[in-house]
């Protein structure tokens, strides 16, 4: 088969483009997984998945969030869905709560916290724990550190839903840093709320 | 604690508010470079504003070091070629 053959062409631009890109998406599929095993298979399919598609695919475009779509999508077939509804509209407010938690952790004691011990299990399960639209988000900018556009061109929403959603998800993940410490009796005081309203 | 500087700004000075507005973006380096800059230097100066910047700071730290890599990346790529491999791929020189 020449190498003009539509065919080769098609599966050297797929090397060219999409498994260039397998570095990323394992990294991806990692986060989204936390087990390799289960990440491999996600993988795997994910690829099986863009070669199919790969006619459909416009070469030249952002291929790397195009893999990233497909992957988020086969993982969250591969699970059952959180149906948990959440409301979140407004970035800044969320800021100004990120604020308020602060505060709140100061007068704890636990201003230090996240230099303080080692976080990694408890935020690990806080990860596992939070609602699936802000744990899409968090994985994304946060873990994979990827901006605000990638994030918004993989998950399909506006980037001003992206700030609302990882802000919110970041606030949730400090709560319950917060209340494992305090349940760890790491505060300087016990009971207190780190749930705190903001107005504006 | 509101600032009260006399020195040239290039820019209008923030306030603490306005800050803490945008201290996520201005973590995740979405802002424009000026307000990166406003930002940046109200901090340098605000007893307030720093702790929290911070926390916050070091909370994604934490976050980041979540990230895994894979062990194995070399049998991943072989496993994945090989199943394309099965649907039909391979004339490519890979």
């Amino acid at each position: 088969m020449s190498s003009s053959d539509p065919k080769t062409l098609k599966d050297r631009q797929f090397v060219d483009e999409a498994l260039r890109c397998l570095p990323e998406v394992a990294r991806y599929a990692l986060s989204l997984a936390r087990r390799e095993s289960d990440a491999d298979d996600l993988v795997q399919e994910t690829f099986l998945r863009a070669y199919t598609a790969w006619p459909s695919y416009e070469v030249g475009t952002e291929c790397r969030g195009w893999l990233f779509t497909i992957c988020r999508n086969v993982f969250l077939r591969s699970r059952k869905h959180d149906q948990r509804q959440v409301a979140c509209e407004d970035a800044e407010l969320e800021s100004l709560a990120a604020a308020a938690l602060h505060a709140s952790a100061t007068q704890s004691g636990l201003g230090d916290l996240f230099t303080r011990i080692d976080l990694a299990p408890a935020l690990e399960r806080a990860l596992l724990d939070l609602p699936e639209t802000f744990r899409d988000v968090v994985t994304l900018v946060d873990i994979q550190d990827e901006s605000y556009a990638v994030a918004s061109e993989v998950l399909e929403v506006p980037v001003g839903t992206i700030r609302s959603r990882l802000f919110r998800g970041r606030r949730l993940l400090q709560k319950s840093l917060l209340e494992y410490a305090r349940d760890a009796g790491l505060a300087r005081t016990a009971g207190d709320s780190f749930d705190p309203e903001v107005t504006t | 604690m509101k600032l009260r500087l006399t020195l040239p700004w290039k820019h209008a000075p923030l306030d603490c508010e306005a800050v803490m507005r945008q201290l996520w973006d201005y973590l995740d380096n979405e802002l424009t470079p000026e307000r990166m800059e406003a930002i940046r230097e109200h901090l340098a100066m605000c007893a307030r504003c720093y702790p929290q910047f911070d926390f916050e700071r070091e909370f994604l730290a934490n976050l980041s070091r979540l990230r895994l890599e894979h062990s194995n990346p070399k049998m991943l790529r072989e496993r994945v070629v090989a199943a394309l491999q099965r649907s039909g791929f391979g004339e490519a020189d890979i």
